[in-house]
């Protein structure tokens, strides 16, 4: 750095400095002048000069000289070299005790055995506070130690107990089930004995009871068959079937042959009867005793029904026939019960015969 | 530049391992925030200085209230096996106190812990089976072990971990089948148990037989037990260990329950070692062999044979223990019964 007050380089090449430091006022105001003028030239040098760009806005440009500060780099210092050595050390005697003269006054003190204080006395309180720390410290472990093995122990007998109780409890309720089984068991055997036992005496009662609803169930059911004719005597049978049957055509022919007769025998009175009716005509006298005759007819039919139930007037009964078949013609309802009374008639003449 | 340390030799009860603990209230906090802090050393010191703080409980209940938790979660997955074992050692000691325990409930800690189950540091697994074993005192730490479910793991690593893990895993099992024991039957469990019961170490067998007990309190459980296991546990009863023979005097109680059970304890001839076991006085398995007998003379063969043996169990009533005496006069009772 460059001070003004402190001389750098070379001193005689220097410049000697005035020797007077008060300038003249003279000087003073020949100085100030050629400063103006120098200021006045520049100024328009620099109006003449292109200037510099305009500074930015918010700035200002200003001239800075260094010249002030400004130093030769290329200044050498003329230098000198130069070599010291010290001497090879020398051994030093050794500073001597430094006695300050005595001043003052000697006085001597000194402390007997036993004056200033008991060891064995004082030393007790703290023994005691030492030894008894270290002892409590040792009871304080010992005691939890036998404390955990106090819990330890106390744990274990309870586990013991708590096993065992757990153990009982869970043999009880084995017990307990077995036995429920058991019951469960016995209980089911006995239901299912009453079970049996009732379904014995229901079949006993049923099988009783059916026993003695069916008993007559057979001679009834044999009754109703013969009833319904299942059980038939077959001679019975073979007549009813066949021989009787046989035996009405056979009648029936019979019959129908004596029909026959009977009417040949109506028309062959008839035929007499009107002959002798045109015979006779020419005397209608017979005509009233025939009309009366016709008329009792009804009435006699009764009588002659009870009279020929006789077997014995056999002759009578033919004359009165013969009236009758006068009439036949006329009387047709008369004749199918004629013909029954003569049926009659007819087997009892069969039978007679 | 002045530090606040004045010499170059540090004090002589400082722990370089640990962090400093700041004073009062703001020791934790600002553990928290060391535990997040990127560079592995600061993360180990904050927790080794939270392994020594943590057997305090206020100090825990103080942590759960922070959130230490979540970090705790997120360090479990870190790469390094020294963070993984501290923090499997911070959750263990919490997980010995109560509030502990309900903390890492709360903030499901026992499924973050599932993963480190593979872990191939020894130490890691076995402060998380630790961790498991104590959360499975608690009921609803088990009933949350049974959610994550973690019981099938549980018993494959029974075939293939050592000893020391084996018993905490058999621990673990037992307090969890208490409240059920379906997952662990559906995974083989009972096969894998009877190998243990006669494992030459004298704990694993005690486990072993403790965790069939629990198996055996569910009726499911029970038909397994009774066809396969139940000859294995009478040849226990005649062990040296008392503690195995209380346990395996224990699971055939419960085995006996059933009738199958009953049967294949007689087949095996379990009264003679039973009745030993009910006329020492200070057996512990006293009261399950008076129980179990019980249990096997409900059967007629059983009650045969016990009628001549009532005056065992006339002893038994002079035992101090209120339960004994009255699980001897059910013993007497019940051998006494007649159908009619």
């Amino acid at each position: 750095m460059y001070d003004r007050r402190v001389v750098r380089g070379n001193t005689y090449a220097l410049q000697v400095i005035p020797a007077c430091t008060h300038p003249d006022p003279l000087e003073i105001q020949r100085q100030r002048e050629t400063r103006r003028r120098a200021l006045a030239r520049k100024r328009t040098k620099e109006q003449e000069q292109s200037r510099t760009p305009e500074p930015v806005e918010g700035r200002e440009h200003v001239c800075v000289q260094t010249e002030l500060y400004l130093e030769e780099i290329s200044d050498w210092v003329i230098g000198i070299d130069t070599e010291c050595q010290t001497d090879a050390f020398l051994d030093r005697p050794p500073t001597p005790l430094f006695i300050p003269a005595k001043t003052g006054k000697d006085v001597a003190t000194q402390i007997e055995e036993g004056e200033l204080f008991d060891f064995d006395i004082e030393v007790k309180p703290i023994l005691e506070v030492l030894v008894g720390k270290t002892v409590e410290q040792a009871l304080l472990e010992v005691m939890e130690e036998e404390e955990l093995a106090r819990l330890w122990a106390h744990q274990c007998a309870y586990a013991e107990l708590r096993n065992a109780e757990l153990a009982e409890v869970q043999r009880l309720e084995e017990q307990d089930r077995r036995y429920r089984e058991e019951k469960e068991r016995r209980k089911r055997q006995h239901k299912e004995l009453l079970q049996k036992q009732k379904e014995t005496t229901e079949k006993i009662a049923a099988r009783a009871f059916a026993k003695r609803y069916l008993a007559d169930l057979i001679p009834s059911v044999f009754n109703n068959l013969h009833e319904s004719g299942f059980f038939y005597d077959p001679i019975e049978r073979d007549i009813e079937t066949e021989f009787l049957p046989w035996l009405m055509t056979e009648v029936e022919e019979t019959l129908e042959r004596k029909v026959l007769g009977r009417t040949m025998l109506d028309s062959l009175i008839r035929t007499v009867v009107e002959k002798r009716l045109d015979a006779f005509s020419s005397q209608p006298s017979f005509d009233q005793t025939e009309e009366p005759a016709e008329e009792p007819k009804p009435t006699d039919i009764e009588p002659q029904v009870a009279i020929e139930t006789d077997a014995d007037d056999q002759p009578v009964t033919e004359e009165k026939e013969t009236e009758k078949l006068v009439a036949e013609a006329q009387r047709p309802r008369r004749i199918s019960f004629m013909l029954h009374d003569s049926d009659q008639a007819e087997t009892e003449d069969l039978e007679t015969e | 530049m002045a530090h606040a340390r004045i010499s170059a030799n540090l004090p002589p009860n400082i722990d370089p391992t640990k962090a400093p603990i700041a004073f009062g209230r703001r020791g934790l906090p600002k553990l928290n925030e060391e535990l997040q802090s990127p560079e592995l050393l600061t993360q180990q010191r904050a927790l080794m200085a939270l392994c020594d703080l943590v057997h305090d409980p206020e100090k825990v209940y103080q942590m759960v209230e922070i959130g230490f938790l979540d970090n705790l979660k997120t360090l479990l997955r870190h790469h390094d096996s020294t963070i993984r074992q501290k923090t499997t050692e911070v959750l263990y000691i919490m997980a010995m106190h109560s509030v502990g325990r309900q903390g890492l409930i709360q903030n499901g800690v026992i499924s973050a812990l599932a993963e480190l189950l593979d872990d191939p540091v020894d130490i890691c697994r076995k402060n998380t089976h630790q961790t498991f074993e104590m959360m499975a005192k608690l009921p609803e730490g088990a009933v949350d072990i049974l959610r994550a479910g973690l019981i099938p793991f549980l018993v494959l690593k029974l075939k293939t971990e050592p000893d020391e893990i084996q018993e905490l895993i058999l621990d673990t099992l037992s307090n969890c089948l208490r409240v059920e024991a379906s997952e662990a039957l559906a995974n083989d469990a009972v096969t894998i148990l009877k190998e243990k019961l006669t494992h030459p170490s004298v704990a694993i067998r005690s486990k072993a037989a403790w965790v069939l007990l629990e198996i055996g309190t569910h009726p499911e459980g029970k038909n397994t037990i009774c066809e396969e296991v139940t000859p294995v546990l009478v040849s226990l009863l005649e062990d040296a260990d008392p503690e195995v023979q209380a346990s395996a005097t224990g699971a055939l109680m419960f085995a006996t329950v059933k009738p199958q059970g009953r049967f294949s304890a007689l087949g095996a001839g379990a009264i003679p070692p039973l009745l030993k076991l009910v006329a020492e006085e200070t057996s512990k398995a006293r009261l399950s062999a008076i129980k179990t007998l019980t249990m096997l003379a409900e059967v007629p063969e059983g009650r045969r044979t016990l009628l001549g043996h009532t005056d065992t169990f006339q002893q038994c009533l002079n035992d101090p223990s209120e339960a004994v005496k009255r699980a001897a006069q059910i013993a007497i009772r019940v051998i006494q019964w007649k159908p009619f």
